[in-house]
């Protein structure tokens, strides 16, 4: 269990790369765990072809929530919308290296939600969408 | 519960049977007598006693950590509980890590969502003590907050 707590998952946390917002962006979208209130934002600039040119997020929560934010920050710039859109639960899993229960998971997930709801331009992130 | 069943209609049993269906809690109620008998036989007044003393220990601890915060009034204002942040470290990973060690607080609200956001935090860690807990205990509390310090350092 104290693998939750991997160094790379604490410096993520207490160092991230891509906290903050964009201004002007061409997506934005935030949401928050009903359950612990951690918050995340993501703004992401767009280029014409639809690759991610630049993206952050904002927010508050706990180390799980906010160092997997700034991993998937990280792993979408660059990349086109169409490969954004296939990222899943396993993917965040593979970039946080660890094994999480549901409650946790959670936690894991939110950046994921709301990183794609504001993609594919929906109302609210439903957890289907990280499925 | 029932009065009248047929074919193809029922009654139901007046106020407040009809909402009292099935095996009623008789394990519970014996339980529950249980649980008297024994809490009386120690005397609520120890229990009292005892919470408010622990409390009282665990408070004096806690307030030691640096970059612990406490919220709550004094321990003889209060029962057996004491809600705390960590500088730099969410509650719930502040739980979740004090878990590991075999040590159960709660993190969240409380129910008490409005009181956090007065205090603009997100959250507390919070600890209870209660008859069956001892000095000892809290000791391994406070060791592991240090614990959770150092990870987080």
């Amino acid at each position: 269990m104290d693998d939750l707590y991997r160094e790379v998952i604490i410096e993520h946390y207490k160092n991230p790369s891509y906290r903050g917002k964009l201004d002007p962006h061409d997506i934005s979208f935030a949401d928050n765990n009903p359950l612990c209130g951690d918050h995340v934002q993501i703004d992401l600039r767009v280029d014409l072809s639809g690759t991610v040119t630049d993206a952050r997020f904002d927010g508050h929560g706990c180390a799980i929530s906010q160092a997997s934010a700034d991993l998937l920050i990280e792993s979408i710039i660059g990349k086109p919308l169409e490969e954004v859109k296939k990222l899943n639960k396993a993917s965040v899993l593979e970039m946080l290296g660890i094994d999480l229960g549901p409650v946790r998971l959670k936690c894991a997930l939110l950046s994921l939600k709301v990183l794609k709801a504001g993609v594919y331009g929906l109302g609210e992130a439903g957890d289907d969408l990280v499925e | 519960m029932i009065k009248e069943v047929k074919l193809r209609s029922f009654r139901p049993n007046s106020l407040p049977h009809k909402f009292e269906a099935g095996t009623p809690a008789i394990a519970e109620a014996v339980g529950f007598g249980a649980a008297v008998d024994y809490l009386s036989a120690i005397g609520m007044d120890m229990i009292a006693a005892h919470e408010h003393e622990i409390t009282e220990y665990a408070l004096e601890r806690l307030e030691e950590i640096p970059g612990v915060k406490l919220f709550g009034p004094s321990a003889d204002k209060k029962g057996g509980v004491a809600a705390f942040t960590l500088d730099g470290v969410h509650p719930h990973d502040v739980a979740q890590i004090l878990d590991q060690d075999g040590i159960a607080v709660r993190a969240g609200h409380h129910c008490a969502q409005p009181l956090h956001e007065k205090f603009g935090i997100p959250a507390t860690s919070r600890a209870s003590f209660y008859l069956y807990n001892t000095r000892d205990e809290v000791d391994l509390l406070v060791n592991g907050i240090y614990k959770v310090k150092e990870m987080f350092g």
